[in-house]
């Protein structure tokens, strides 16, 4: 299963003439600092986003109100999100042809689109639900919001070595 | 002098020839060439990066004074340290791994020289914000605005750790 089976492949072939991947094609650090950054705001995405599921289970921060917590961390998750979506979509048109028949990568954009709908659904709503007491609904919330983006980050890693 | 110079460039040969043999011996090669080790502990070295950097960051916030202002900075402290000490350690043995692999590579590449160089100047920031200031953290675990000494701790950790991460990415294109 992979992107192939969806879209057409003169789109992919379209993504890889676009100048931003042209331009990466030209250059020697182009590549080299847009996967940088994207590594970058990797690690303050799993960071925050492990903080708010550590409190959703009740394993940290318990003083504080998932509201509070949340609070401090969703301009940080949403930056970060930003700032992977901005790199990863040049980093997407570069090798567009080779991500069309790569099965990671249909699997982590999968795990992509699965994290964000849980982000802006019960995960917004177990946090605030949770504010007086932890629910079961928080505990699932974050175990699966855990999971799918793990799932992207593995995924995401297994694109260079499983095609 | 001229000694001490020779007595040198001897060390350094032998550590050198250490790192060759090292490189050399049949669990680096396997590690290096075999098709699934490799990527796999690649894998745990960077995802690891967000249980690690990711939660030390959020406390380099808090003494920045940019996050959290209103949260203690030792609960925070304490409450992210079992968290970020697992991920630094899944991050040290796949590092130790990683290395293991690629020996002499890592060995003559500039990028994880000073990679090594950023992780010590790291670990010495650590220490002497536990020696100094974080032992009278009762007097400005609720200020908003935190000691200068904190301040520093919290900005030199952050910049440290950014180059930590781009230097261990550039030390496959050195």
């Amino acid at each position: 299963m992979h992107l192939l089976n969806f879209l057409p492949a003169t789109f992919f072939r379209w993504c890889q003439h676009t100048w931003i991947a042209r331009y990466q094609a030209d250059s020697l650090w182009a590549f080299a600092i847009i996967e940088t950054v994207h590594i970058l705001g990797l690690t303050v995405l799993l960071g925050t986003l492990l903080a708010m599921d550590l409190r959703l289970l009740g394993l940290s921060m318990r003083r504080y109100s998932t509201v509070q917590v949340a609070k401090e961390l969703t301009p940080l998750t949403l930056g970060a999100l930003g700032v992977m979506v901005l790199t990863g979509i040049p980093m997407f048109m570069y090798q567009a042809i080779r991500y069309s028949t790569s099965t990671p990568f249909f699997i982590k954009m999968v795990f992509l689109l699965s994290a964000i709908s849980l982000h802006f659904t019960i995960h917004r709503k177990a946090i605030l639900r949770d504010v007086n007491e932890d629910t079961r609904l928080g505990k699932v919330s974050a175990c699966l919001s855990l999971m799918c983006w793990l799932g992207v980050a593995f995924a995401g890693r297994a694109i260079a070595f499983v095609q | 002098m001229m000694y001490a110079t020779h007595l040198n460039s001897k060390i350094k040969m032998s550590f050198l020839q250490f790192i060759q043999w090292l490189n050399d011996t049949h669990w680096s090669t396997a590690l290096r060439e075999g098709d699934n080790a490799f990527p796999i502990v690649e894998s745990f070295h960077i995802l690891a990066l967000g249980f690690s950097v990711g939660t030390i960051m959020l406390v380099d916030l808090r003494l920045m004074g940019l996050s959290f202002r209103r949260v203690r900075a030792s609960d925070l402290i304490r409450q992210f340290e079992p968290w970020a000490m697992g991920g630094f350690s899944v991050m040290l043995l796949s590092g130790l791994l990683l290395f293991f692999a690629e020996p002499l590579k890592a060995y003559t590449t500039i990028a994880f020289r000073i990679k090594i160089l950023l992780l010590i100047l790291a670990g010495l920031n650590v220490w002497l914000f536990h020696k100094g200031i974080y032992r009278r953290v009762a007097q400005w675990d609720d200020a908003a605005v935190v000691p200068w000494q904190a301040k520093l701790t919290g900005y030199s950790s952050l910049i440290l750790w950014l180059g930590i991460i781009v230097c261990g990415r550039w030390t496959t294109y050195f």
